[in-house]
C-alpha cells in the first residue's frame, strides 16, 4: 500500500473482516478432531526483578506480591521461590547464556552451552506448524534463550516489522519456490564441494561443522516447501510505533507478536529475551539506565526508577496472559494450552546472584498454586524436567536436573 | 610436575645442553620460591594466590602470573624485584609451560568480512551486514575462533548473496536512470512555521528541535526511491545568517511522518557544510531505498524557535538522480566477465519529475462543483495542505452540493481516498462529513458506496478506505457537512489524490553477455573461484560450481543467470565462508589471511600475483603491508578494529540525558565515532609510536566537535587535523567524546565502569568478575558522601580491593567529563521539571560538588587527567604490547599464547622504533601469518 501503512488503515478506515479464530478452535468444534495443541513460551528478563517486589510477603497468597497482585490471570499462575541454577558462583551477566540449559560456568574461556529447554520441545512440537519455533530480542544482538545442540547460539529476531513480514506478510508464492529449487541445487553442489575437499585431504572437521549445518539448512528448506501449500494467516498489524516510550514499546510488540504467533498457530514454542545493559531507557514514569539502577545497592530513588522499568515489564506480562486467556479455543482458552514461563538468570541482579530465581508458570492448564516455596534451593531444571514430561518428552534428566518433582498439577 | 620431562627435552632443542635445561627449571622454581613466595604461600595465599599449590598441580593456567611479571605489576615496586636473567628464566618457563590451547585452526567467516568480500568481489558497494545477525555474541572481536556457524547464519549467507548478486547483475535489466527536482515540503502544521517557511523560491529552514528534545526531519514531497539503489541528492542552498560558523544540513531518510506525530527513526545520509551566503549546489550520494522519503534538518547552535524565522538554511531546490551506476556497463559486468563480449545498449536516462500525484500518476484528473479564484482545484493537488481548494464565496456564494469528482479512464485500481485539512486559516470550510459514490460514465451515480466523518482538528493525511478497490471510471466525493463560521453552505479541502498500489513498470536497461559457450562459463567459474578463494583449483575440484551453471545453460537459459548459481555456490562453499580456505601454497593462504585482517576482503590482484610468486617473505611482505594501510580499503579495519577494541559498537545505544546535557545533538553523535578512526588511521598510517594513544597534542575535529571540546577557530563541519592550544585536557583515546560516552549511561559517570574500561582497553589488566554476594556499589553524585567516599568503600572490603585498586583509581581521572564527554569542573544535579518535559537549551539541572579527579596507582598518586596520562607515559612498552596483544587477537581470532606474547614484549622493547604502530601492526601480522602455515 502506498501512501500509508496497512496499520492506518485499519485505524482509520472501514473494518476489515477480522475471522480470527485461532485455527484449532475451528478444529475442536468438529467432532472426531485432536484436542487443541500445546505451546510454550519462555521469557527471560535478564536483570530480574527486586526480590522483595516481586515474591509475595505472605506465602500462598499473590495480592501480597506488589507486582503481581493486580494480574488479571492470578488464578493460572505459580510463582516458584528458591528455585536456581547449580555452578553459577562467578558467572555474572554471562549467566543469562544459561538461562534454558542450565549449563555451569558460562563465564569460563572454555565454556560451551547446551541445548536448551525449547530446542529440546520444538523437536517434539515445531514440526507441525509453519515455524518450528521463534527465538525473539530487543535488538541485534546474535543471541538470546535459545541454543542448538551443539551450544551454539541461536539468533533471535528483533525487528518487528520485519517479523510480522515473516509471520504474515504476502509473499510471491511462485518466487519463493523458484527461490527454494535454487537453494536446493546450489545446497547438493555443495556437497559435492565438500567431496572434492575432503578428497583433497581437507580439514576434516572443518568439513564436519559445515556438513551439520547444511544438512539443518536443507531441512529447513524442505520445510518451507512444504508450508508454501498453506496460506499464510491474515492478520490485522496491531503492531505500536509509539517513540515515546520506545523500549516499553518494543516489549509490548514482541509480546503482540508472541501472541498473534500462537494464536494463529504459526509456531508452538517461542522464547523471548527481554535484555537492556546500555544507556537510560524511557518508561512511563522513569528514565534510567536500566543496568545501573539494577545495581541499586537498596538506594530508594534508584530502587524507585527500577521498580518503574519493572512494573512495565510485567504490564505487558500481564495484559499478553490476559489476551491469551480471552482467546477462546477448545474447552478453555489459548493460554489453557500454552504453557508460559517468565524467569531470569539473576535472583538478585544487584548483587549478581543466580540464588532464588524468580520464576513464574502461568497458562498450560495446570492446577496452578498462585506460590510455591521450596524448603531448600533447588534446581530450575527439575522444572525443566517436568515441562518436558508435561510434553511428552521423556527425558532422564536435563541440565542439573535431580528429578521431576510434581510440581505442576494436573 | 609431570611435564617436567617434555620441558626438558624442548629446552635441550633450544640450548642445545641437557645440563643447563634440568638448571634452567629448578632455577624458575627458585626465583618464584624466593621472590614470591612470601606473600603467595600456602600460608599467606595473597591475593587468593597459592603459588605453592599451583606449581604442586600437573598444569595450570599461568597467563595472570606471566602478565603481572611481564609488565613489572608484580614483585610490588616496594619489594625485592628479580635480576632481568631471573625474570626471564621465569617468564620462559611459564610460556613453555602453557598447554597448547585446542582452538580449532579455523574460523569462519565474519558478516562484514562476507558483505565486504562480496562487494569487492563483484564490484558492488551494498551495506547489507545489517540483514545478517549480529555474530560476535559476547566475545571481544567477530574473528573469535570459538565462533560457529550455525544454520541460520548460512540461511541468511545464502539471501544475502542472492540479493547482492541480483544487484550486480539484475535478472530484468538495469532500472532506467531518473531526476525529479523537488522544492516543497511535505504536509505541515501552520506552526511550524517557526521551523521552515516559504522564502524566495523555496524553503528556508531554521533550527527543528522539537519540544521533546527529538530533532525534527521535514521531508522533501515528489521524491520516492522507485527502486533500492545509489542515488544522488543535490541540494541548491545557502547560509541564511551573518554569525561566522556555518550552518549543517543534516540530510536523512527514512519512513515518512507528519510532524505532529513522534517522530520516527531516521537513517542521517550526510552532513553538509554550508557557509556561503550564495546558493550552491551541494551533493551527497546515498543508497535509498522504496518507501523512504528524503528529510532535511537544519542546525546551527546560534538559531533557536523563532515566528517567522530570519536565519536558518535556505534550500531552493532539492535535485535527486539514480539509481546511480558507477560506470557503464556496471563494473560488475566488467570485472566478472572480463574478456567476454558485453552488449551494453546505451543507458536510457529517465525524463525530469516534478511533484505528482497518485491520480497523476494513473492518468486521472479532477473536476470541482466550484472554485474560488486563487483557490483552485489544482491547490488540492499540489502537495501541501498550506494552500487548498475553496468553492466559490465571492463575488456569490455557490450554492451545495460541493463535491469532488475523479476521472480514471484507464481503469486503475483504486483502495480509496487521502484526505487533508487546509492549514492556516480560520477554519472555515473544513469538511466534516463526506459520501463517496461511484459511476461508469459521471452521470449515474446509483446508490452512495460509503459515508464516513472527517476530523477538522487532525492536520495529517486522513485515509479513507473504499470497502473494495474499484477500477470504476468515476468517484465523486460529495460533502455532507462542513464547517461554517459565517452560516453559509461552503466548504474546502487541503490535499484530497486518490489511493492506489498501482506502480507503473520501472523501465530497464538490460545487458547481455554474448556467449553461449560452456567454455567461457567455466572460465568465469573459474576465475571468480580463484579470486574468492585465493587459490588455483583444479578442473575437478571446480566442477561442483560448474555443474548447476552448465545444465542451465543447457536448457537455453541466459549466459548471466546460468553464471550466477556457479557464483552463489561459491559464496556459499565451505572454502569461502571458513577460513583458512584450501591453498594450493603457503603464500596464497598468506595473501588471503592479509586480506581479511586489513581490507576485510579478498586479495586483490597485486597480491595475488606476489602469492603466486611465492613471495611472502620479509621486505616483500613488510611492503605489502605498507601498501595495504595506505589503500583506503584499511579504513575497514581500522573501523572494525577499533569498533571491537574500544566498544564503540555499544555508541548509539547510550543517549545522553538531555535535562543534563541539552546541547547534546545527533549531529555530534554522528561525528563521534569518526574522530576516533580518524585518529586511529592516522597514527598508523603515520607510524606514530604508541605514546599517542594516551596522549597527543593533536586530534581530527570539525566545526561541532570543536564546539564540544572547547577549540576555537574550527569552522566547517569537514574533519581535519586540528592542534589542542596548551593545556587542553584532550588528546589520546581516553579523553574522546566517543569513548567517554560510550563508558556511560548517558546519565551519570561511572568511575568503575571508566576505570574497568581503562584498565582492560588501555593498560591491559586482566580483570576477573567479581566474586558472589559481594553487594555492588553504585555511586551516586547527589549524595552527601563524595563520589570517591563511596567508592572507598571498596578499601575498606579486601576482597574487592585487590582488584579495584588497579580499576577504580584511572575511572576518577576521568571524572573530569561529563557522560556526553564535555569538561567539566563542578558535576551537574539533575532537577525536575514541571508536567511533560520540554526541551530547553539550558537544560533542567543544578551546579554541585567540585569535582575530585585525584587518584593513585601503586605507588604513583596523580591529581588530575594530566598527571594520569604521565603516570601511563611512563611505561609506553606495556602500552604498545596492549595494543600489540589487542590487535593480535582481532587479527587472529585467538589471544597470543605466553610464547608469543614474550616475542611480542621482547620486541617492543628492543628498538624505539618497534612501538610505532604500523610497526606492531606488521610484526603482529608476521607472527600470525606464521601461525596460519600450521
Amino acid at each position: 500500500m502506498s501512501d500509508f501503512s496497512r496499520r492506518e488503515f485499519l485505524k482509520f478506515g472501514a473494518a476489515l473482516p477480522l475471522a480470527l479464530h485461532s485455527l484449532n478452535a475451528r478444529a475442536a468444534s468438529t467432532p472426531g478432531v485432536k484436542a487443541p495443541p500445546k505451546r510454550v513460551i519462555f521469557i527471560c528478563n535478564s536483570l530480574g526483578f527486586y526480590e522483595p517486589n516481586f515474591f509475595p510477603t505472605k506465602r500462598g497468597d499473590l495480592t501480597s506480591s506488589k507486582y503481581l497482585k493486580e494480574m488479571a490471570v492470578r488464578e493460572k499462575m505459580t510463582v516458584f521461590q528458591n528455585l536456581f541454577h547449580p555452578g553459577m558462583e562467578t558467572s555474572n551477566h554471562d549467566s543469562e547464556k544459561s538461562f534454558l540449559t542450565g549449563a555451569p560456568s558460562p563465564e569460563a574461556t572454555n565454556f560451551t552451552n547446551t541445548i536448551s529447554l525449547d530446542q529440546i520441545l520444538a523437536r517434539e512440537m515445531g514440526g507441525d506448524t509453519r515455524f518450528p519455533y521463534l527465538s525473539f530480542s530487543i535488538y541485534d544482538r546474535g543471541w538470546g534463550c535459545s541454543w542448538n545442540d551443539r551450544g551454539v547460539a541461536i539468533p533471535p529476531m528483533h525487528d518487528e516489522r520485519q517479523i510480522f513480514e515473516r509471520l504474515f506478510g504476502e509473499e510471491n508464492l511462485s518466487a519463493k519456490r523458484q527461490q527454494i529449487e535454487n537453494d536446493q541445487q546450489i545446497v547438493k553442489s555443495l556437497y559435492r564441494d565438500m567431496e572434492q575437499i575432503k578428497k583433497k585431504g581437507g580439514d576434516a572437521s572443518k568439513i564436519e561443522s559445515y556438513r551439520t549445518v547444511i544438512l539443518e539448512l536443507e531441512a529447513q528448506l524442505k520445510h518451507e516447501e512444504f508450508w508454501l501449500k498453506t496460506k499464510k494467516p491474515e492478520v490485522p498489524n496491531t503492531l505500536s510505533d509509539d517513540q515515546e516510550f520506545a523500549f516499553s514499546t518494543k516489549v509490548r510488540n514482541l509480546f503482540e507478536l508472541s501472541k498473534l504467533a500462537l494464536q494463529t498457530d504459526s509456531t508452538r514454542v517461542i522464547t523471548l529475551s527481554l535484555d537492556w545493559i546500555y544507556g537510560a531507557i524511557n518508561v512511563p514514569g522513569a528514565t534510567g539506565g536500566w543496568h545501573t539502577l539494577s545495581h541499586h545497592a537498596g538506594k530508594a530513588d534508584a530502587l524507585n526508577k527500577l521498580s518503574r522499568i519493572e512494573v512495565d515489564i510485567v504490564k505487558h506480562l500481564d495484559r499478553f496472559l490476559a489476551e491469551l486467556d480471552q482467546i477462546d479455543e477448545g474447552e478453555g482458552s489459548l493460554l489453557d494450552h500454552t504453557t508460559v514461563v517468565i524467569g531470569s538468570n539473576f535472583g538478585d541482579s544487584s548483587n549478581h546472584t543466580c540464588n532464588n530465581l524468580p520464576t513464574i508458570v502461568a497458562g498450560g492448564g495446570y492446577r496452578h498454586q498462585a506460590h510455591t516455596v521450596l524448603e531448600k534451593p533447588t534446581p530450575l531444571c527439575n522444572l525443566y524436567l517436568e515441562l518436558l514430561h508435561k510434553h511428552n518428552v521423556d527425558l532422564g534428566s536435563f541440565g542439573s536436573s535431580k528429578k521431576d518433582l510434581g510440581l505442576l498439577k494436573g | 610436575m609431570k611435564q617436567i620431562g617434555l620441558i626438558v627435552v624442548s629446552i635441550t632443542c633450544l640450548v642445545g645442553s641437557a645440563v643447563l635445561a634440568a638448571s634452567f627449571d629448578e632455577k624458575a622454581v627458585e626465583v618464584l620460591e624466593h621472590y614470591c613466595f612470601d606473600c603467595h604461600d600456602d600460608a599467606s595465599q595473597k591475593g587468593n594466590l597459592n603459588m605453592e599449590k599451583l606449581l604442586r598441580e600437573d598444569s595450570f593456567d599461568g597467563a595472570l602470573m606471566f602478565e603481572n611479571l611481564l609488565t613489572g605489576k608484580m614483585p610490588p615496586a616496594k619489594k625485592e624485584q628479580p635480576e632481568a636473567e631471573e625474570k626471564r628464566a621465569v617468564l620462559d618457563w611459564l610460556a613453555k609451560q602453557q598447554r597448547d590451547h585446542h582452538q580449532k585452526s579455523f574460523r569462519r567467516l565474519s558478516r562484514h568480512e562476507f558483505v565486504h568480500s562480496v562487494n569487492d568481489l563483484l564490484g558492488t558497494n551494498l551495506d547489507l551486514a545489517g540483514k545478517i545477525p549480529e555474530d560476535r555474541g559476547t566475545n571481544d572481536f567477530d574473528s573469535n575462533r570459538k565462533i560457529q556457524l550455525s544454520r541460520e547464519m548460512l540461511g541468511s549467507y545464502f539471501s544475502v548473496a542472492d540479493e547482492m548478486l541480483d544487484q550486480a547483475f539484475p535478472e530484468d535489466g538495469f532500472p532506467v536512470e531518473k531526476s525529479w527536482v523537488v522544492n516543497r515540503v511535505r504536509d505541515s502544521h501552520e506552526m511550524y512555521r517557526s521551523f521552515h517557511r516559504p522564502y524566495q523560491d523555496g524553503t528556508l529552514f531554521s533550527w527543528t528541535r522539537s519540544n521533546n528534545g527529538i530533532s525534527y526531519s521535514f521531508f522533501y514531497d515528489g521524491f520516492e526511491p522507485p527502486v533500492a539503489g545509489w542515488y544522488e541528492l543535490t541540494f541548491d542552498a545557502a547560509k541564511v545568517a551573518d554569525f561566522e560558523d556555518d550552518m549543517s544540513l543534516q540530510v536523512h531518510a527514512g519512513r515518512y511522518y507528519y510532524a505532529d506525530d513522534r517522530p520516527q527513526p531516521q537513517r542521517l545520509l550526510g552532513v553538509i557544510s554550508l557557509g556561503n551566503r550564495e546558493v550552491e549546489s551541494r551533493t551527497i550520494r546515498a543508497y535509498l531505498h522504496p518507501g523512504e522519503s528524503v528529510s532535511v534538518h537544519c542546525y546551527s547552535r546560534h538559531n533557536f524557535r523563532e515566528r517567522n524565522p530570519k536565519r536558518g538554511i535556505y534550500i531552493k531546490q532539492l535535485k535527486v538522480r539514480g539509481p546511480l551506476v558507477d560506470s557503464w556497463p556496471p563494473s560488475s559486468y566488467q570485472q566478472v566477465f572480463d574478456g567476454l563480449p558485453i552488449e551494453a545498449p546505451s543507458r536510457e536516462d529517465g525524463e525530469v519529475l516534478g511533484f505528482q500525484t497518485k491520480l497523476q500518476e494513473i492518468g486521472g484528473s479532477v473536476s470541482v462543483s466550484s472554485f474560488q479564484t486563487g483557490m483552485e482545484k489544482e491547490k488540492m493537488q499540489d502537495g501541501s495542505n498550506l494552500t487548498f481548494w475553496h468553492t466559490r464565496f465571492s463575488p456569490t456564494v455557490a450554492k451545495p452540493p460541493h463535491y469532488v469528482i475523479f476521472e480514471n479512464p484507464n481503469g486503475a485500481g483504486i483502495e480509496g481516498l487521502s484526505f487533508a485539512t487546509w492549514q492556516g486559516g480560520n477554519g472555515n470550510g473544513l469538511v466534516k462529513a463526506f459520501e463517496v459514490y461511484f459511476s461508469d460514465d459521471g452521470k449515474n451515480w446509483g446508490e452512495k458506496v460509503m459515508v464516513g466523518d472527517l476530523d477538522v482538528s487532525f492536520a495529517n493525511v486522513q485515509p479513507i478506505v473504499f470497502p473494495k478497490k474499484t477500477t470504476r471510471r468515476f468517484i465523486k466525493f460529495l460533502i455532507t457537512d462542513a464547517v461554517s463560521l459565517d452560516g453559509k453552505s461552503i466548504a474546502s479541502i487541503g490535499k484530497l489524490d486518490v489511493v492506489t498500489s498501482l506502480r507503473a513498470p520501472a523501465e530497464s536497461s538490460a545487458i547481455e553477455v554474448a556467449s553461449r559457450s560452456p567454455k567461457d562459463l567455466k572460465g568465469v567459474i573459474r576465475r571468480f573461484a580463484g579470486r574468492a578463494f585465493s587459490s588455483t583449483l583444479s578442473e575437478e575440484e571446480l566442477e561442483p560450481y560448474y555443474q548447476l551453471g552448465l545444465l542451465r545453460l543447457d536448457d537455453g537459459g541466459d549466459f548471466v543467470q546460468a553464471t550466477k548459481v556457479g557464483l552463489k555456490a561459491i559464496l556459499c562453499s565451505p572454502r569461502f565462508l571458513m577460513a583458512p580456505g584450501e591453498h594450493a601454497n603457503p603464500s596464497f593462504a598468506r595473501a588471503a589471511d592479509l586480506a581479511r585482517v586489513l581490507w576485510l576482503s579478498v586479495p586483490d590482484e597485486e597480491l595475488l600475483s606476489v602469492a603466486a610468486a611465492g613471495e611472502f617473505h620479509g621486505e616483500s611482505l613488510r611492503s605489502q603491508v605498507v601498501r595495504m594501510l595506505d589503500d583506503q580499503r584499511s579504513a575497514r579495519m581500522i573501523r572494525s578494529f577499533s569498533d571491537q577494541w574500544l566498544n564503540l559498537r555499544g555508541l548509539n545505544k547510550v543517549t545522553p540525558s538531555l535535562k543534563l546535557y541539552p546541547l547534546y545533538d545527533d549531529l555530534l553523535n554522528h561525528f563521534l565515532p569518526i574522530e576516533t578512526r580518524r585518529y586511529l588511521q592516522h597514527l598508523v598510517q603515520e607510524d606514530l609510536p604508541a605514546r599517542n594513544l594516551i596522549d597527543s597534542d593533536f586530534t581530527f575535529l570539525n566545526q561541532r566537535l570543536a564546539r564540544h571540546y572547547g577549540v576555537e577557530g574550527v569552522v566547517g563541519q569537514k574533519m581535519r587535523k586540528v592542534t589542542f592550544p596548551a593545556g587542553s585536557p584532550r588528546g589520546g583515546l581516553m579523553t574522546m567524546a566517543s569513548v567517554l560516552k560510550v563508558t556511560t549511561d548517558g546519565f551519570d559517570t561511572s568511575p568503575i565502569l571508566r576505570g574497568a574500561w581503562i584498565s582492560k582497553n588501555i593498560v591491559g589488566t586482566p580483570l576477573s568478575p567479581p566474586p558472589e554476594s559481594v553487594p555492588a556499589l553504585e555511586p551516586e553524585h547527589g549524595e552527601a558522601k563524595t563520589l570517591k567516599e563511596q567508592i572507598d568503600q571498596h578499601k575498606s572490603n579486601k576482597t574487592c580491593y585487590a582488584c579495584h585498586k588497579s580499576i577504580d583509581p584511572y575511572g576518577f581521572a576521568l571524572e573530569s567529563f561529563d557522560a556526553s564527554g564535555e569538561w567539566r569542573a563542578r558535576y551537574k544535579i539533575k532537577q525536575a521539571h514541571r508536567s511533560t518535559f520540554t526541551y530547553r537549551p539550558q537544560g533542567f539541572f543544578k551546579i554541585g560538588a567540585v569535582v575530585d579527579a585525584s587518584g593513585e596507582i601503586g605507588e604513583d598518586r596523580f591529581e588530575n587527567i594530566f598527571g594520569l596520562k604521565k603516570v601511563l607515559l611512563s611505561n609506553q612498552q606495556k602500552i604498545a604490547y596492549n595494543f600489540a596483544k589487542k590487535f593480535f587477537e582481532y587479527a587472529r581470532g585467538e589471544k597470543p599464547n605466553l610464547e608469543q606474547r614474550l616475542h611480542l614484549w621482547d620486541f617492543l622493547g628492543k628498538a624505539e622504533e618497534n612501538v610505532r604502530l604500523k610497526n606492531i601492526v606488521t610484526e603482529v601480522l608476521i607472527i600470525t601469518l606464521n601461525e596460519s602455515k600450521r
